[in-house]
């Protein structure tokens, strides 16, 4: 009983419910318990697949029972081996592969970085990079900064151990420096909160489960809600008008050939200006909301666990 | 305290340094005897330090080198703003891929310039809602700046 229950669980948790949260954008206002609604949901619907076949096991009696028995008994080991299996493997696969690339792109910044100028070092970073781009390694506050010569105006952080922030020199010419803090600050809180580790998380569930089952969309959300999230940080350390203006000017400066996309419906970029000011989810303030989030989470991870408590007890 | 992995790291990023200031007038590359010379002495490196160094930068396609006699003379494979180019373009848009996409986290995703008025408009909105803010003289001292409509 609730071996099927925990298998009908993982099931509505991998299918209905993401696309389901998908579509509820007012959340995005709310974009830390937000995700921790997303962590809770995928945690979940994990947990009562690999919880499937030790309730299976507990519940079986001794020898001799049933043939629909031993089936249901079979059906709920199957699952929790093919998850289990596919999430390792997904897991070895997605890790090597941004790590590989992580690594080779971060010797690359370091051979070609520059210094930041006199002066932009200090509104950037608030410590200087020495000249000469040694830097002294591991330090999250010191010299992980580096600036490409290059026109095309781009910042990004390459996550890891031995992070890096990254900023070319058109972006420096063509943001004024409070708008340059604005963007620093984005990355710096991608890497100062792993974001990199909560997108690696989705991203490994994400291809472990079978093409049918995948969502675009909840990556998407997931993905638009931790850029949100570092936007907040930014806006903590400016304002939401500067990083509003960051992010125009930055999404309207010159782009290398190639590199456009077309999109239906609004960009990141534009939702992403939206909610600079959001206080509030559908008039009550974050907070409140937050709580009721944080709750719901809680509340998802207890079923699963909850439905195996109950099997073997 | 530097590991060896950032001393390496350094010591590449200076052979490289060398390469391409000394690129243009030497053409036909420079061999190991001189990068120990120019950047190994003063660091106490062993000459066979440098040679390493420089056979595991080929293999991995910074640089190239051609025989001359007994010795090998090294050239930078591409110029600083070629590998430069070369990187970014690895990280932007359709030529990257979702894969190198996945693996930085960019402050801004490709934007189609379409798009540009809806943003600015956009913008102009959140302007207005944070009025008071947004007139403070710091905005009036920057040029470039867009006031809102």
């Amino acid at each position: 009983m609730s071996a099927t229950a925990l298998i009908a669980l993982a099931v509505m948790l991998a299918w209905p419910v993401p696309r389901l949260l998908a579509r509820m954008t007012a959340f995005r206002r709310a974009p830390r318990p937000a995700l921790v609604v997303w962590q809770a949901t995928t945690v979940a619907a994990v947990l009562a697949a690999l919880f499937a076949a030790p309730a299976a096991v507990a519940l079986a009696p001794g020898p001799g029972t049933g043939v629909t028995r031993t089936l249901a008994l079979a059906a709920a080991v199957l699952v929790t081996g093919v998850v289990t299996a596919r999430l390792l493997l997904s897991g070895h696969r997605v890790g090597r592969r941004l790590r590989a690339v992580r690594r080779t792109h971060r010797d690359l910044v370091d051979l070609l970085g520059l210094p930041p100028r006199a002066g932009q070092a200090d509104v950037a970073t608030g410590s200087l990079a020495r000249p000469g781009g040694t830097v002294r390694p591991g330090g999250v506050h010191s010299g992980h900064l580096r600036v490409l010569d290059h026109s095309t105006p781009t910042a990004y952080c390459v996550p890891g151990l031995r992070q890096r922030v990254v900023v070319t020199r058109g972006a420096l010419d063509l943001l004024p420096a409070d708008e340059v803090r604005a963007v620093i600050a984005h990355e710096r809180a991608h890497l100062a909160a792993r974001h990199d580790l909560v997108a690696e998380f989705f991203t490994v569930v994400h291809e472990a489960v079978p093409g049918f089952v995948r969502s675009a969309e909840a990556l998407g959300e997931v993905n638009l809600l931790i850029e949100v999230l570092a936007d907040r940080s930014a806006v903590h350390a400016t304002s939401a008008v500067t990083t509003g203006r960051a992010i125009v000017r930055m999404a309207g400066g010159p782009k290398p050939s190639g590199t456009m996309a077309v999109r239906e419906g609004p960009s990141a970029a534009r939702v992403r200006l939206d909610l600079l000011d959001a206080h509030r989810v559908a008039k009550v303030p974050t907070g409140i909301v937050a709580i009721g989030m944080y709750a719901f989470a809680a509340g998802l991870l207890a079923v699963p666990v909850g439905l195996l408590t109950l099997a073997l007890a | 305290m530097p590991t060896p992995r950032n001393r390496l790291g350094d010591l590449e990023r200076a052979v490289m340094e060398l390469l391409w200031t000394t690129g243009p007038r030497r053409t036909e590359g420079v061999t190991v005897r001189e990068v120990h010379d120019q950047i190994g002495v003063e660091r106490g490196l062993a000459y066979t330090t440098l040679m390493t160094v420089l056979d595991r930068m080929s293999k991995k396609g910074l640089v190239e080198r051609e025989r001359d006699g007994r010795a090998w003379r090294y050239t930078a494979a591409y110029s600083r703003e070629q590998l430069t180019s070369e990187t970014l373009h690895h990280t932007l848009g359709e030529l990257a891929g979702g894969e190198r996409r996945r693996a930085l986290l960019h402050f801004l995703d490709e934007s189609s310039p379409q798009e540009i008025d809806e943003l600015r408009a956009a913008l102009a909105e959140l302007e207005s809602r944070e009025g008071v803010r947004s007139g403070q003289p710091d905005d009036e001292s920057r040029d470039g700046t867009r006031r809102p409509a």
